[in-house]
């Protein structure tokens, strides 16, 4: 990525997101008291859970500055990702996913250039079709999504 | 257990509600998806103690109930809604923590209107610190085309850029 790419990302990086509202906060916390509450558990339950959210929290707040500060893709396929959505079992998941596909329609020979820092990448277009297809527990309804992408894969030559 | 639920949320809800934006029409909608996130992500964390989720999942979540929305709403709805959002002016999602300077403001109103699956990736790279492939997880697309994405919405945004910088000049 270029200087002027890297600067522009961070500016966007010192912009933040706003949090919630007072009331969407207050309305928030209500409804996880109102959670717990239903899912009977008592305030023992949370001791060791606290301990374990904040090492989690740690960790994750290293491993982000390293990523941050180390580059494009480091961290990736880290191992303890949790399943997402689709992957999950539990009876409150609102789409089951039946079937997904993706194929990459066309694809053109890359092209190699020289960055004015030296580096050899190359850089070529390609065409990918995703086809996903899920229901929607509560309706039944089965939706099929395809989806057409154009996009630029760009990125270094690895092989000569 | 709620303590920690809560404290969670109050670290991870800015990350989700920027993403939560791009699907929904004003600031109370993507805070009324974060609330169905919520009892969502409540029920799948029971097979692990109820832990807080770690993000991924989070925003796995987030985006499945957006897409859910966004089928129930209906598009003219809500791009008549987005029309009166945008002539109201004042409801961003993101605060300019530096001098609030002319291309800040430029930038903020670009990333508004990039297009949603740039503007998806840039949100969870920049705002949401993941990884590409823990975005390609979340979106069911390689880690090579997330980082192509994230790599064209910020070439579009420069090509923005220079341009209103061009005619500001011109």
């Amino acid at each position: 990525m270029d200087n002027a790419l890297k600067n522009l990302e961070s500016k966007l990086e010192v912009m933040t997101p706003r949090g919630l509202s007072n009331e969407g906060r207050e309305s928030s916390h209500q409804l996880i008291d109102q959670l717990v509450g239903e899912s009977g558990l008592s305030a023992k339950d949370s001791s060791s859970g606290d301990v374990r959210w904040i090492e989690t929290a740690a960790a994750a707040a290293i491993a982000l500055s390293i990523g941050i500060s180390g580059g494009w893709y480091l961290g990736k396929n880290k191992a303890s990702s949790p399943d997402l959505v689709g992957d999950q079992t539990g009876d409150v998941a609102a789409f089951e996913y039946l079937d997904h596909e993706a194929w990459v329609l066309t694809k053109e020979s890359p092209n190699v250039y020289v960055t004015k820092s030296g580096e050899i990448r190359e850089i070529s277009r390609e065409v990918e079709v995703t086809k996903d297809v899920v229901e929607h527990r509560e309706s039944g309804v089965v939706v099929t999504v395809e989806t057409t992408d154009h996009h630029v894969v760009d990125g270094p030559k690895s092989d000569f | 257990m709620g303590k920690t639920w809560r404290e969670w949320l109050d670290v991870s809800a800015p990350r989700l509600l920027a993403y939560a934006r791009a699907r929904c029409n004003n600031a109370q909608e993507a805070e009324d998806l974060l609330q169905d996130a919520l009892i969502k992500l409540w029920g799948y964390q029971e097979e692990r103690e109820f832990r807080p989720p770690d993000l991924p999942l989070a925003f796995s979540v987030m985006r499945y109930l957006g897409l859910d929305y966004g089928r129930r709403k209906g598009r003219r709805e809500k791009r008549d809604q987005k029309i009166i959002q945008f002539q109201r002016g004042d409801d961003h999602w993101l605060d300019l923590t530096l001098e609030e300077t002319e291309e800040a403001e430029l930038l903020r109103k670009e990333v508004d209107n990039l297009p949603e699956k740039l503007r998806e990736v840039l949100t969870l790279k920049i705002w949401g610190g993941l990884t590409f492939a823990e975005i390609g997880k979340i979106l069911k697309i390689s880690h090579n085309t997330a980082a192509s994405r994230y790599r064209y919405a910020l070439e579009q945004l420069q090509k923005k850029l220079k341009h209103l910088q061009n005619i500001g000049n011109g």
